[in-house]
């Protein structure tokens, strides 16, 4: 790991926690939803190194991070949503966010239209990371409640 | 009976305030029907309305609906009710018990204003270190961060439009952006505005509005999306003003 990404990784911890703390996430909730954010960027520069395609990385990411929420959230009996929101913060794609609003202002419609893709791109890979993990843990509860009721 | 169903319908509208799916809160008010010995049970909940009405075996009927104005994360709140919801469930309260334990829950401790305020900083200078900002920036980030919360503090008094408390603190953000720029502390704007980008995007929205959506709540699910694309584009629209007004000054 180089410099840079080593203090993305910590940033992306203190960001998450941060958040954490605004929404008024407290005692060791607020441990493992830190945690989240630290273990979503950490693997998301892992596997950077391994699949050169940053989209398909988004969605892997999203879907592990969301495995993780939903086992956090059983061990420590609480709502999912605590951790998948905190956890998926460093995701968020602010920077190309940001320049396709610069780009579209300075009428650069080429670089625009590039980054615009690429955000809208990034966006729904985490989306779809996050959908595939919610309907596959839909499915196990429903398989493990019909179980229950034979 | 219609005492119970009264408490269940409480900490239902108190969850759905704290940010939970709407799937969640259904079956909480369901199960919890279900246990006081309702025959059938049927909620309807979207994010700005509640409706339940409770059949007993004996051949009555009761019904609320409960109108939702704002929603606004509160975990803590959230995953004691979640608890108490759960007590419910496994021991018979009676609805006096419910009340004292649901006083309890709701007036849960949250951080002082202080703390949010210095939070909100330190997530708007470490996101713009971040995305490559060097020290400088990341001071400057904190401070602007810092101002913003005050901004969006002041404007939810006063103005009380989510959507358009976003694009005000937006407004503020850019333009003290544009200002330590002018002064010559930066020699651009862009990581200032990122950092601060962060704390205001509606990632929150988005990811609940998702979740909905595929948990088999379409219509909540929409109208979560829709708020969190109408703040995303008020969030631009705070940046494109500020940038054109910095334009004829600069």
């Amino acid at each position: 790991m180089t410099n840079n990404e080593i203090l993305q990784v910590i940033t992306g911890f203190i960001g998450s926690m941060g958040f954490a703390v605004l929404y008024n996430i407290r005692g060791k909730r607020l441990i493992f939803a830190g945690l989240g954010g630290f273990l979503s960027w950490g693997l998301f520069v892992i596997l950077n190194k391994i699949i050169p395609n940053e989209a398909v990385n988004y969605f892997l990411v999203a879907f592990v991070i969301s495995v993780y929420a939903e086992i956090m959230a059983r061990i420590l009996k609480t709502p999912t949503t605590t951790f998948i929101t905190t956890s998926l913060i460093p995701l968020i794609p602010g920077s190309s966010l940001y320049y396709t609003m610069a780009y579209a202002f300075e009428n650069d419609f080429e670089r625009f239209l590039q980054k615009g893709a690429y955000t809208l791109q990034l966006s729904s890979a985490l989306a779809l990371g996050i959908i595939v993990a919610t309907t596959l843990t839909k499915l196990i509860n429903n398989l493990l409640n019909t179980k229950n009721k034979l | 009976m219609k005492q119970l169903f009264n408490c269940a319908m409480s900490i239902g509208e108190e969850m759905l305030i704290s940010g939970a799916e709407v799937h969640r809160v259904e079956e909480s008010i369901r199960l919890m029907c279900e246990r006081f010995g309702a025959k059938r049970v049927d909620v309807f909940i979207i994010t700005s309305s509640m409706v339940a009405t409770l059949y007993t075996k004996e051949g009555d009927s009761f019904t609320e609906t409960r109108r939702i104005s704002t929603i606004s994360n509160n975990f803590e709140k959230l995953h004691r009710l979640n608890q108490l919801s759960r007590n419910i469930c496994s021991s018979n309260l009676t609805a006096e018990e419910i009340k004292i334990m649901f006083e309890k829950a709701i007036n849960c401790k949250t951080y002082s204003f202080i703390v949010e305020c210095i939070f909100y900083a330190i997530i708007a200078s470490a996101f713009t270190l971040f995305f490559g900002g060097n020290i400088i920036e990341s001071v400057i980030s904190f401070i602007t961060g810092a101002i913003v919360r005050l901004g969006i503090l002041f404007f939810e008094k006063t103005v009380g439009n989510n959507i358009f408390t976003k694009f005000l603190a937006m407004v503020i953000a850019a333009s003290l952006s544009f200002t330590a720029l002018k002064i010559g502390l930066v020699s651009s704007v862009d990581k200032l505005i990122i950092g601060n980008i962060m704390t205001l995007i509606p990632g929150v929205g988005l990811t609940n509005a998702l979740r909905d959506l595929f948990t088999g709540d379409s219509i909540a699910g929409i109208l979560r999306t829709i708020s969190a694309v109408l703040t995303a584009l008020a969030i631009a629209a705070g940046y494109f003003l500020v940038t054109i007004l910095g334009g004829f000054l600069i």
